[in-house]
Parts: C-alpha cells; structure tokens; sequence
C-alpha cells in the first residue's frame, strides 16, 4: 500500500507538472509616447522703419544747401559719404535684408516641420 | 493498481487539453500584436516618407531664395556700375534728379527691410507685375507676382 501511494503521489506530480515546462511565450511590447508640449512662439513682429532723407551736396551747392538748412531750423552739419561708399552702404543694408529674410524664412521652415498645424 | 494509472492517465489527458487550448489562446493574442506592430511600423515608414519629402522641398525652397539673393546684390551692383556708370559724376551733374532717386530707393529699401522682417504685403505690391510697379531693391520678395522680362 504504502509503495502504491508513492507511485500514486509521484504519477501525480509529473500529470500536474510535465507539460506546463517549456510553454509558448507571451509576447510584450511596449509603446509609452507622450509627445513633447509645443513651443509654439508667435513669429517676430515685423519691423517698421523710419524714413530718412538723403542730401547731395556737392562743391556748387553746398551754401544753398547749408543756407536751406539754417533757414528750417536745422543745425548747419551735415554726415557725409563719398559716392563709392554710398555704393558700400547699399550693399550692405541688401545683405543684413537678406540675412534677415533667410533668418525668418529658416525659423518659418522649422516652425512648419517641428509644429505642424494638426489636422482635421 | 491499474485503476489508478487510468485514473492519472485521463487526468493528464484533460490537463493537457487545458495546456493546449491555454497555448492556443496565448498564440492567438500574440498574433495579434504582431499584425499590430507591422500597422505601426508601416506608419512610421509612412511618416519617414513624408519627412523626407518635406526635406527635400524646404532645401529647394531655400537654395532658390539664395539664388535670388544673388542675384539681387548682382543687380544692385549693375545699377551703380551700368554702362560705366559713376554715379558720383553724375550727382554733380544732376544733383537733384540724382538726390530724388536716392531718397526713392532708400525708401524702397527701408520697405525691403519690413518686408524681409516679416511684414505683410500691400495689395499694390500683391499685384505688380509691371517694371513701373514694382520695387526694384528686391523684386522676388516685394512683388511675388512680378515676372522679369527676359
């Protein structure tokens, strides 16, 4: 009787256990995406200039010119530049404009790939 | 003896079932994560594809615009050097009428400078399509529907 129960206990135990080792695998995937908040700054507002005036004066007019500028109120003095620099500071006010447009061109490129506008 | 080995035998039997219809259903719900995961794969390539094309248009877009940079500083420099030009001798020769196409351009250039800093378009700029109309300090930008004379 008593070898009976031992084989009885141990048939038992490989019934219970044999086919539960080795089993299929469950597979885990993991997807946690919590998108970055978007900056979202307004563009820069856009700048609006004053205007100035530019005065030729040369060797024949140059009393007129200080005469006229007496008679409106305006101190006698005038800032100059040769015609060669005038030709220097033209170039260099179309390349701070065009550094300025590809600045603002760039940051809207950007804007438009990183922060789409969500669709509807 | 022998009662007890069926016993355990149809026993086993039944657990066994149980293990296969648990495997089954495992399998099962791993299918299904796998067709899942190809879905979410094929939307990333989608949206791979769609980020490259966007590339690809964004750099088009800004080698144009360094292009037309280029141009423009060429055209302000033919301005200033055209046909011998010297725009010095011919203040002096025409103070006046030289001093008025200065003030016109610096104003021109001022309105080159908005524009480039983002400022929107007047409906007269909107519409140019004349040499008359436009503003010659930066025509690609000021007037974008302006089309140069070849």
């Amino acid at each position: 009787m008593y070898h009976i129960n031992k084989i009885f206990a141990l048939a038992l135990i490989i019934l219970l256990t044999g086919c539960s080792i080795g089993g299929e695998k469950k597979i885990k995937i993991f997807s946690v995406e919590e998108p970055r908040q978007k900056l979202d700054y307004p563009m820069p507002t856009a700048l609006q200039l004053e205007e100035l005036k530019w005065i030729i004066i040369t060797s024949e007019n140059a009393q007129e010119v200080f005469a006229k500028l007496e008679a409106a109120g305006i101190d006698p003095v005038l800032f100059g530049i040769t015609d060669k620099d005038y030709q220097v500071l033209a170039r260099n006010f179309a390349q701070i404009r065009q550094k300025l447009q590809e600045t603002n061109n760039l940051l809207e490129e950007y804007k438009k790939y990183y922060e789409p506008e969500e669709k509807k | 003896m022998i009662v007890v080995l069926l016993m355990a035998g149809i026993g086993g039997a039944g657990i066994y079932v149980m293990k296969l219809r648990s495997d089954n259903a495992i399998l099962k719900a791993n299918q299904h994560k796998l067709e899942t995961a190809i879905t979410e794969q094929n939307k990333v390539l989608e949206q791979q594809k769609e980020d490259f094309t966007a590339i690809l248009e964004s750099n088009k877009k800004l080698n144009v615009l360094i292009n037309t940079f280029k141009k423009d500083l060429q055209d302000l420099d033919k301005r200033f050097t055209k046909k011998n030009r010297d725009i010095g001798k011919l203040a002096i020769d025409r103070t006046k009428a030289i001093e008025r196409i200065i003030n016109k351009g610096g104003v021109n250039a001022a309105r080159c400078i908005e524009l480039a800093s983002g400022a929107k378009h007047t409906e007269p700029e909107l519409k140019a399509t004349l040499k008359s109309e436009i503003n010659p300090e930066c025509p690609a930008l000021a007037n974008p529907n302006y089309v140069p004379y070849q």
